[in-house]
């Protein structure tokens, strides 16, 4: 059993190789920003903001958060990083804790675009134009991934956006999710498996249009 | 090449996936984003723990004023109409006739109009059309095609109307609107203020740099039209006007496909974008990227801005000091109040002082701390004026720059250099208070950078008074 297989034998991503993931910059180490934060110094401020803005927008960017809506999103995260820093005690990583922010703000702004969609369809009688596609995302696969994500169940959307994209091992996944960890492996591997089925529904419907072949 | 073991196998779908999985792993925001998010974050008022409290009052109240407006909307006549997207024509009857377009754009076109609907932004075909655009995030606008214009709108009230004659006219009630020919900037019309094209002519297919000088020519010759209290120059064409490279045959083409598709804005509607800058110094081609920032500075909104900064950059990596900072001062006279103004005043100040230019660093240093007591590059600009007082042999000065250093900044290269230099100066100078600052650098910092000089200073100067 290689460094890139589960106990039972399924493949898993080794967290070291998905350290590549662009990360945002600013230097330092995060305990020397968390305490520089402590003690309001805006340099820390903006080392903190520059090193996890981007990784925050990646994050609502793949959890769903519409593009007219991702720059304020960002900020909302950020504005409660700021309020609750002083109650943040270190147990887990400063990384952990801000995306555990960012999925709770995420999840709570999906719940109120789908009020917002109901509630303009009753008063309107006619549903709101699709917001205009981002130029930043003209990427068919990237829309096709999207898409795909936003039919997952929360739940599974959030482990499988944080292990597969953002690269985090699955403890800190589990941490952010808040449930165990054979949990967090299983609500991956469904999924996953979810994610595989349709990506391949999908594909297989366009087969005929761009003449690929696609294995069943 | 893609290092992830899920999705595995050949197939063309987990290859697909991989891929795209791979490509959201990258989708990070450029640096406008960044710098554009510190600027609203940094200066966003904070709220304490009875602002918290007191939210959650608030919030019932805001849940209750929208319940009762959500009654007050549901039971309320509706006349508004919004049109459906796609390129549909919207041909008023014999009264005016209000649309609401994405993004909460109110239109009204007035009897025998015609508007077409293109995308989230509109085209006038004939008649008159008020809009009232509320604000736009920037980098967003607004956009109204009339015949060959293209009005941008960050948010604000205006009218466009085109005569049988194919004569545009935009007038604006309030904010501020753009008007523009492909890539050219014809007018900028503020509130009370009128513009009209002349009749347009088929020539426009044709028109190279000397067609849009030419265009450009029509806009000024509609001055006279202005209300007598406008001022005139308003209409000319800006300084920063730039005759754009004669028209390709593919950017005919895309003009005419953009009938049926969003308009772009004037800033992404060339292929010399950000990414397209950054790819090429990527690929190490400096000269290419910094033509395209120059090409991007010329244009307007946070992009050009982001450009005229990245210019001073790319100049200074190469080795082109002067350069460098000369682009920095002409970014900080073009946006006084810019974003990366702070950013520009610290890369002036660090150039300066790396090429030597000990007088000028110092100017501007002492003026970045005289002008920006909050700001959190103090400490930095502060460490930087006590290195070169330093180096003058000004110890005094150097002792008050590195205590403002000390102050502002609690990063621990400043306050270690700046602690250490300011102890070494008050030695120079011949007080005893030098060698308790050294002792006091010691105890802070015992594995410090400075340790072994901090030691022998302590040793000289121990030395020297037991001589006397």
């Amino acid at each position: 059993m290689g460094p890139n297989t589960k106990d039972n034998g399924e493949a898993v991503n080794t967290p070291g190789a998905l350290r590549s993931v662009p990360a945002g910059k600013g230097g330092g180490h995060d305990h020397d920003i968390l305490a520089g934060c402590r003690v309001g110094d805006r340099s820390a401020w903006r080392a903190l903001f520059d090193r996890y803005s981007p990784i925050v927008h990646r994050f609502l960017a793949t959890f769903g958060v519409p593009p007219e809506e991702r720059e304020d999103a960002c900020q909302e995260v950020f504005v409660a990083v700021y309020r609750s820093l002083t109650h943040f005690r270190g147990d887990a990583r400063l990384s952990t804790w801000i995306y555990r922010i960012a999925a709770r703000y995420a999840s709570r702004a999906a719940r109120r675009r789908r009020v917002r969609t109901m509630l303009s369809s009753l008063l309107l009688r006619e549903p709101l134009p699709p917001p205009a596609p981002d130029a930043s995302e003209r990427s068919e696969r990237l829309r096709m991934l999207d898409e795909l994500v936003a039919k997952l169940s929360p739940k599974k959307k959030l482990v499988l956006v944080l292990f597969e994209i953002e690269g985090l091992p699955i403890e800190e996944v589990a941490q952010i999710a808040e449930c165990p960890e054979n949990t967090a492996w299983s609500r991956l591997h469904y999924a996953r498996a979810e994610l595989m089925a349709m990506a391949r529904k999908r594909l297989k419907a366009k087969a005929p249009a761009t003449g690929r072949k696609v294995r069943s | 090449m893609s290092n992830r073991a899920w999705p595995d196998g050949d197939d063309p779908v987990a290859t697909e996936l991989r891929q795209a999985l791979d490509e959201a792993q990258h989708r990070v925001p450029d640096d406008v984003t960044v710098r554009r998010g510190w600027a609203a974050f940094g200066s966003r008022p904070t709220t304490g723990r009875r602002a918290a409290r007191l939210s959650w009052f608030a919030g019932g109240m805001a849940s209750t004023a929208g319940l009762a407006l959500a009654c007050a909307a549901l039971l309320w006549p509706r006349h508004v109409q919004t049109p459906v997207q796609g390129p549909v024509a919207a041909q008023a009857p014999t009264e005016a006739r209000r649309l609401t377009l994405e993004g909460g754009v109110e239109a009204e076109l007035q009897h025998t109009s015609v508007m077409r609907i293109e995308g989230s932004d509109a085209r006038v075909e004939g008649g008159a059309v008020r809009f009232k655009v509320p604000h736009r995030r920037p980098g967003h606008p607004f956009v109204v095609r009339a015949d060959r214009y293209r009005v941008v709108v960050l948010g604000t009230r205006f009218g466009v109307a085109v005569a049988s004659d194919r004569r545009v006219d935009v007038d604006v009630d309030e904010g501020v609107v753009e008007v523009w020919s492909a890539d050219v900037r014809l007018a900028h019309l503020e509130p009370g203020q009128r513009w009209n094209s002349a009749v347009s002519s088929e020539a426009e297919t044709t028109a190279g740099p000397a067609g849009k000088a030419a265009e450009a020519q029509e806009a000024q010759t509609e001055a006279p039209e202005l209300p007598a209290a406008a001022p005139a120059e308003k209409l000319v064409p800006s300084p920063g006007l730039k005759f754009g490279r004669p028209e390709t045959r593919r950017r005919q083409s895309a003009r005419g496909a953009a009938r049926v598709a969003m308009v772009a804005t004037p800033a992404r509607s060339t292929v010399e974008s950000p990414g397209a800058a950054r790819a090429a110094l990527v690929a190490g081609d400096a000269p290419r990227a910094l033509e395209i920032y120059r090409n991007l500075a010329l244009k307007t909104g946070p992009v050009a801005e982001n450009a005229a900064y990245e210019i001073g950059r790319i100049l200074n990596e190469r080795g082109q000091s002067s350069a460098a900072v000369a682009a920095w001062r002409r970014y900080r006279s073009d946006y006084p109040s810019g974003i990366l103004r702070v950013e520009a005043d610290v890369s002036i100040i660090e150039t300066l002082a790396r090429a030597g230019e000990t007088d000028d660093a110092l100017t501007e240093a002492t003026d970045f701390l005289r002008r920006r007591p909050d700001s959190e590059r103090r400490g930095e600009i502060a460490r930087v004026a006590g290195d070169l007082y330093r180096a003058r042999g000004d110890c005094r000065h150097a002792v008050g720059a590195y205590q403002v250093a000390l102050s502002a900044s609690r990063a621990r290269d400043v306050t270690e250099a700046a602690g250490f230099y300011r102890a070494a100066c008050l030695v120079r100078d011949g007080g005893n208070s030098g060698v308790d600052a050294l002792r006091s650098y010691l105890r802070s910092y015992p594995d410090g950078r400075f340790k072994r000089q901090a030691t022998e200073l302590i040793e000289q100067a121990t030395s020297k008074t037991a001589a006397h």
